[in-house]
């Protein structure tokens, strides 16, 4: 088959208005469906023609799946299509998670944060270039990684977690909801689950087609923020060429919890490294209990790059990721 | 009397329609029964086409036809075919459907079964000049010219030029050109310090935010284009040849154009093939050219792998300057940038000897075109930073170095040693130090802040500023109202109204009064220059003053004729024409418009100058009649070439931890003759130098070398800069020195900029790292944390497109 | 069904990427298939195990526990059991939706699977007897023998076998072929993959070849789970539970031994040793040391 890009194939469009019948519909279509937020990366694979869904799920009117609520323990739930605008703005977010709101204001460009939602951010796929060209890698179902080839072009890919595939994750605001212990919220034909958002991403080593937990028929429906780190000292950078327009190369979420310059508590997540939001528990671990000092912050990077193993191109990755955690941990942060 | 328009700001006519939305694009046209087309592209780097069936799709309904290299004229090597049954590169088009929708082409395209036979690639002009490299096409690398052959030749270096390359030295066996003044040797002899260096400039994709869209049909034998160029007669002369047609069977309509940096100068092969394409199916066609289609068929900027030795004495003055470019060629034609890079190192230099050394190589990527300063702004982009670097060691300011190397007026440029038409960079650069700070900034240089590193840069950057020899065409209509055709193109610049008041305020009329006539060939154009190489404003200022001269001259001989006196004794004003000593003695223009029609011959346009080209004629013998006609040829004096500067100084931090780049501040001034129009030639400054950021920090192409095939192939990958990769406030200024080779004293500025822009940018990142050159463009985030941290390389010596 | 997916390679040419996953649930419905139509065949025609001859002679200097497997032939069924079981369930439990980090474990386990049939292949044919699992023409007619028993109906347990009957024989070669294809492709499989020995580097073959490859070791894969479906059904089969003891245990009785095996061809001295003898009629010459080798 001639190779045809640019130009939308036809698909059947459903506009559900509530989530039992998003949930019926993608029962419905099983794997021939497609779950549509706010088209920024569904619009990309359809218009290459590479995913051609019989069944679009446009999710737009259920009204239910937008805005930001408190929840009884003190914290916030956040619908899945909430606009990362949205999101960014949001003043219980900006006071009390800041973290995520700054995760969600460096994605993309303004234009893009009005239309792309929390929910279609964490969801999304890889942008790993071999792939989202239609090639028949690994997590298209074939048996070659090409990214990972002797000289393939990995600036963008793994330093850590691989397996076979060496895509990362792209999601600004993923190793943010990581790092403050967010429940993503399921449902499905077969009720409502709730998956701690460090288990919510998994890597291609459990399974190399998918990003997340989500299995055809799955619909995230919010993001639950707990009380927990309400508050706690935050800390988001993301590093990549452009200052608009671009995916991390690297990026970094963390929050800690520091009484008397003493580090009580830390959660830390990395991004851009990994086929997932990379949680440094053994770094988290280390630094708990510990004086917050330079020397401290330092050996944390360390620590965090110690099984790093890059690629052709990626080298940079590694003394990145390990300055960001420093950063992420520094008195200053 | 009228005030006058030039050196102020007025409002260009197609300013509304294109911020309201209503100005029409070669998309947005529609004819009676137009279908669509989508082509087929290769999906190989280098292949043969050994069969097509297209028998599924032309079953399918809706499906009208499929035009193949079958029905479309034959080129000669290495010219760019309009389809090819041997692509040679990646996303060349093979076919076009038509269909009477896009969605139905499309599917049509994915049902046409192409065998195509993969023959032997070449990414890297350094991969082919080696001894068993391959070569991009079948039958060689290069291609020869010298006077007495043009031919296709393998060229192929020793192994043993290659010894240096595990080290990033550029290997440099037998060159394809070169020239050279002086003695280089010498040259570099009588040296008190030496540079050198290997430099990497990547190939980019001129990427206009309009893809070059065009919509065809034919009708009682003649052709109707709606197209998207730079240049609207020339882009008419250029499609008649290929299409080999007579070029008034031709009408182009080519009102707006969005963006074209030199890749839509004039015809492109996709409106021979839509146009073809109608002809066949007998419909009118549509192409709708998409961003990704964009990346392939939209040309691109010659990369290169060069190399260059400096030698300056101890003053400054740069005695020699040895360069040896390897020019990524693509697949087809032949690029001047390698030459233009050599011609305008040696005007920015004056270098008391020179030697160019160079080799052109064909690949398998996508086809090159000038790029906004084509060879200069990669060749300024690089060098730059070397000269910082002598600066460096000889102790010496930066902006003195170049300020003391520069040419005054009575400089020199290229091989020939030609004089040029007037020159003031050094004062340029006097003036970007004063508005940019340079004395309190540089203080900054190398300073930390937090893990924030400042590092200050300057790019000079020349680059040509106009041709000459075209012709103007006016008419002064009986609604006393000035009619100025213009044939070339509105790319966005202004030009069509900005040359245009070369003739107005000769004419004294005010801006209200003129109406600008342009973009439909079918409205009469003038011969015009292309509206590319920073030509126009030059080239048409000067035609519009010819005609507006030629035009006056008939005025005051209508109201002398009518009034009495001398012609000479008559001026104009007001929009009349009157006797001086006596202004209440004379009459309107809308009168004198009268009188020529009643008076005919050369004053209505029946008798024209015998030496004004085919198309000015024809088009003034179609307006005859209509008012006081006015055609005439820019036949002013002009000695020597006409170039114009821009000095670029930008203020950058770099993040020691993690590579980030931000531009601080920027500042960018011109040197480009009389200032018409200060409002756009901000834009030009700005615009230009903002692409010159983009080369110089992120954008690029990607190639997989396995597979031939690129990923840098829409805007994110491609990461030409954004805005908020600007700093808030850039600031810019003008000499508004007027040259003196040209009536109203403006030469071109699109080009330069981008130089400069690039090359304030990689002499800011170097000195930022503390003087060290990494001399390869784009310095990402990654490049530059690779050399602040000493980890290994994200790009191997000499390796392009990573 | 879908017998091999194929895919579109970088330009745009038609490639295989593997067999179709429909053809492990086919190897799944063919072992069941098997398994319960033997089941189902053997209750509706066979009756009684035959018992074994009371020839006196023939029991004469026979001991009392025969050994069958020595320790280490066991050691190589049994290990090579785990990295097979390994194999399958991390090679076809994820195709059938259970998700788990299978691909270290599927590679380690390939290794250690190619490790001991080296082993095997070693000691088979340097310490012991090489030609005790040859097909010889005396193995043909017994086959011919069991099968006219088969096909008459005739419940006389037929001609007795030597020490690897015929069915076990075929069986053996057949996982011969088919483990040789998984091991081969698998092994060169290995370089697609990231170890800490060398990095993953997919252009070793033209993808052409690698779809070849990847179709071989999914039709082995697949005949695996069919042939294994199998033998583990005839391992827990009642009449054959004394073959599986002698996996564990390493004997059989005299009176399995009897029953089973024709002394002439399978020669047991006293003490369990074997008599040093050819395999059950094989054309292997006569005096090569006797073999102890695994089968069903």
């Amino acid at each position: 088959m001639a190779m045809m890009r640019d130009m939308i194939p036809g698909f059947e469009l459903f506009q559900p208005a509530d989530i039992d019948d998003a949930v019926e519909l993608l029962d419905r279509h099983g794997s021939d469906a497609w779950v549509l937020a706010g088209g920024l990366d569904s619009f990309d694979w359809f218009k290459d023609r590479i995913k051609r869904p019989k069944a679009v799920i446009e999710l737009g009117a259920i009204g239910e799946l937008t805005g930001i609520r408190e929840t009884d323990d003190g914290g916030l739930e956040i619908g899945a299509m909430t606009s990362l605008a949205d999101v960014a703005a949001h003043p219980a977010i900006r006071e009390r998670f800041g973290l995520l709101a700054d995760a969600a204001g460096l994605v993309a460009t303004p234009q893009i944060r009005n239309q792309g939602t929390l929910g279609g951010n964490l969801c999304q796929d890889t942008r790993c270039w071999y792939y989202r060209s239609g090639w028949p890698c690994y997590r298209a179902g074939g048996n070659t990684c090409y990214a990972a080839a002797p000289q393939a072009m990995n600036r963008e890919h793994c330093v850590l977690g691989a397996s076979r595939c060496v895509a990362v994750n792209p999601a600004d605001t993923a190793p943010a909801v990581v790092a403050l212990d967010a429940k993503m919220v399921i449902r499905s034909r077969g009720g409502e689950r709730v998956v701690d958002a460090d288990d919510f991403f998994i890597g291609p080593a459990i399974d190399i087609t998918r990003m997340t937990v989500l299995e055809p028929g799955d619909l995230l429906t919010s993001v639950r923020i707990p009380a927990d780190w309400a508050n706690a000292t935050f800390y988001f950078e993301k590093v990549r060429d452009r200052v608009a327009w671009d995916f991390a190369l690297v990026s970094v979420a963390s929050a800690l919890k520091v009484e008397g310059g003493t580090i009580r508590d830390v959660r830390l997540a990395v991004n851009g490294v990994a086929p997932y939001p990379m949680r440094l528990d053994m770094v988290e671990q280390a630094v708990v209990g510990q004086r917050q000092s330079e020397e401290v912050a330092a050996n944390a990077g360390i620590m965090a790059i110690q099984r790093a193993r890059p690629l052709r191109h990626n080298d940079y990755k590694v003394p990145l990721m390990r300055n960001l955690v420093r950063r992420a941990l520094r008195e200053t942060a | 009397m009228a005030e006058k328009t030039i050196g102020r700001d007025i409002v260009p006519p197609d300013l509304v329609a294109k911020i309201t939305g209503r100005a029409r694009y070669a998309e947005d046209f529609r004819a009676e029964g137009m279908v669509f087309a989508k082509m087929l592209l290769s999906p190989m780097p280098h292949a043969r086409v050994r069969r097509i069936d297209a028998s599924e799709a032309l079953r399918m309904e809706g499906v009208l036809g499929v035009l193949t290299a079958e029905d479309v004229p034959e080129v000669s090597t290495p010219s760019e075919p309009i389809l090819t049954m041997e692509p040679v590169y990646e996303g060349e088009p093979i076919l076009a459907v038509a269909a009477v929708d896009e969605a139905t082409a499309a599917e049509a395209v994915e049902r046409i079964v192409v065998d195509l036979e993969p023959l032997p690639f070449a990414l890297d002009p350094l991969l082919s000049l080696r001894p068993d490299g391959p070569d991009a096409r079948l039958e060689g690398n290069i291609y020869h010219i010298d006077d007495d052959v043009r031919e296709m030749r393998t060229h192929k270096w020793a192994a043993a030029d290659f010894d240096g390359a595990p080290e990033g030295r550029l290997p440099m066996g037998e060159p394809a050109f070169d020239w050279s003044i002086g003695d280089v040797a010498a040259g570099l002899e009588q040296a008190d310090g030496i540079v050198e260096e290997t430099l990497i400039h990547q190939s980019l994709t001129h990427h206009p935010m309009e893809p070059r869209s065009c919509m065809a049909y034919w009708q009682n034998g003649k052709l109707h284009v709606h197209v998207s160029t730079q240049s609207a007669a020339r882009c008419r002369a250029s499609l008649a040849g290929m299409l080999d047609m007579d070029m008034e069977d031709l009408v182009v309509v080519a009102e707006f154009c969005g963006g074209g940096f030199g890749s839509k100068i004039t015809a492109h092969p996709t409106m021979a093939m839509t146009a073809l394409l109608s002809q066949k199916v007998g419909r009118p066609v549509m192409l709708r050219v998409t961003r990704y289609e964009e990346n392939y068929i939209g040309r691109a900027r010659p990369g290169f792998q060069a190399w260059a030795k400096m030698g300056f004495r101890s003053d400054g003055r740069m005695t020699g300057l040895d360069l040896y470019i390897v020019q990524d060629q693509g697949p087809y034609g032949r690029s001047g940038d390698a030459f233009t890079a050599a011609t305008v190192a040696s005007l920015t230099y004056q270098p008391e000897h020179m030697r160019f050394r160079g080799v052109s190589v064909f690949t398998n990527t996508p086809p090159r075109s000038a790029q906004r300063a084509p060879g200069g702004a990669q060749i300024i982009g690089m060098l730059e930073p070397l000269v910082d670097k002598a600066a460096r060691e000889l102790g010496m300011d930066r902006v003195a170095i170049r300020r003391l190397n520069a040419p005054a007026s009575d400089g020199w440029v290229g091989p020939n040693k030609g004089s040029l038409t007037s020159a003031y960079p050094k004062e340029a650069l006097d003036k970007a130090a004063e508005i940019f700070g340079w004395e309190e900034r540089i203080a900054r240089s190398g300073q930390t802040n937090g893990t924030r590193v400042t590092g200050i840069g300057v790019g000079l950057s020349p680059f040509v500023g106009g041709s000459t020899g075209f012709d103007g065409l006016l008419v002064i209509r009986p609604d006393g109202k000035l009619y100025v055709h213009q044939g070339i193109g509105n790319l966005g610049t202004h030009s069509i109204a900005d040359t245009a008041r070369a003739a107005s305020d000769l004419l004294d009329l005010a801006w209200e009064d003129v109406v600008v006539v342009w973009g439909d060939s079918a409205r009469h154009q003038p011969w015009s220059s292309v509206q590319a190489g920073s030509q126009t404003i030059h080239a048409h200022t000067r035609a519009n003053h010819a005609a507006a001269t030629q035009a006056k001259r008939k005025l005051q001989e209508i109201a002398a004729r009518d009034l009495g006196g001398s012609p000479n004794a008559y001026e104009v004003g007001d929009g009349r024409i009157f006797q001086r000593s006596n202004p209440g003695r004379g009459m309107t223009l809308a009168r004198a418009a009268e009188r020529a029609i009643e008076l005919g011959g050369a004053y209505d346009g029946h008798e024209l100058d015998e030496d004004l080209h085919a198309m000015t004629r024809a088009s003034a013998t179609a307006l005859a009649g209509t008012g006081l006609v006015s055609a005439a040829k820019d036949t002013y004096p002009h000695d020597g070439s006409t170039w114009s500067w821009v000095v670029g100084m930008a203020e950058v931090a770099i993040d020691t931890e993690t590579g980030a780049l931000e531009i601080m501040e920027f500042t960018g001034v011109a040197d480009c003759g009389t200032v018409v129009h200060p409002r756009s030639l901000a834009a030009q400054i700005h615009g230009g130098c903002i692409q010159g950021f983009g080369i110089a920090r992120s954008q690029k192409w990607v190639y997989d070398p396995k597979w031939g095939v690129p990923f840098a192939k829409r805007f994110y990958t491609a990461r030409p800069p954004g805005i908020l990769d600007v700093p808030l406030s850039p600031r810019w200024g003008a000499l508004d020195i007027p040259d003196p080779q040209t009536p109203v004293g403006a030469r071109g500025i699109g080009e330069p900029p981008v130089g400069a822009g690039s090359a304030a940018i990689t002499s800011a990142v170097a000195d930022a790292l503390g003087g060290e050159c990494l001399c390869r463009t784009p310095l990402t985030t990654d490049v530059i944390l690779a050399a602040i941290e000493g980890t290994e390389k994200p790009y191997r010596p000499l390796e392009t497109h990573v | 069904m879908e017998i091999l997916r194929r895919a579109a390679n970088p330009w745009g040419q038609e490639v295989w990427i593997g067999i179709g996953w429909d053809l492990m649930w086919l190897a799944l419905i063919l072992g069941a298939l098997f398994t319960i139509g033997h089941a189902i065949w053997v209750r509706s025609t066979r009756g009684e195990i035959p018992a074994a001859p009371s020839d006196p002679g023939a029991a004469s200097g026979i001991p009392e526990r025969v050994t069958r497997h020595g320790g280490s032939a066991r050691a190589f069924h049994w290990l090579m059991s785990v990295a097979m079981f390994a194999l399958l369930i991390t090679a076809f439990f994820p195709v059938a939706g259970i998700q788990f980090p299978w691909v270290t474990i599927h590679w380690v386990a390939g290794v250690a699977l190619t490790l001991l049939v080296a082993w095997h292949v070693f000691d088979s044919s340097i310490r012991r007897d090489f030609w005790s699992m040859w097909i010889g023409r005396k193995d043909v007619a017994e086959a011919f023998a069991q099968l006219k028993d088969v096909l008459s109906g005739s419940e006389d347990g037929g001609e007795r076998a030597g020490k690897y009957p015929i069915d076990h024989k075929m069986y053996h070669h057949a996982t011969v072929a088919v483990g040789l294809g998984v091991i081969v492709t698998g092994l060169l499989m290995m370089v697609r993959i990231d170890t800490p020995f060398w990095p993953q580097n997919p252009y070793l073959l033209g993808d052409g070849t690698w779809g070849v490859v990847y179709v071989l070791h999914g039709l082995c894969g697949v005949a695996l789970i069919t042939m294994i479906m199998a033998h583990v059904y005839f391992a827990v089969r009642p009449e054959k539970l004394w073959l599986t003891r002698s996996m564990i245990k390493g004997w059989i009785t005299r009176t399995e031994f009897l029953s089973h095996f024709d002394p002439e061809k399978w020669k047991v001295a006293d003490a369990g040793t074997e008599v040093p003898t050819a395999g059950g009629g094989s054309g292997a010459p006569a005096g090569v040391t006797p073999t102890d080798h695994t089968t069903v």
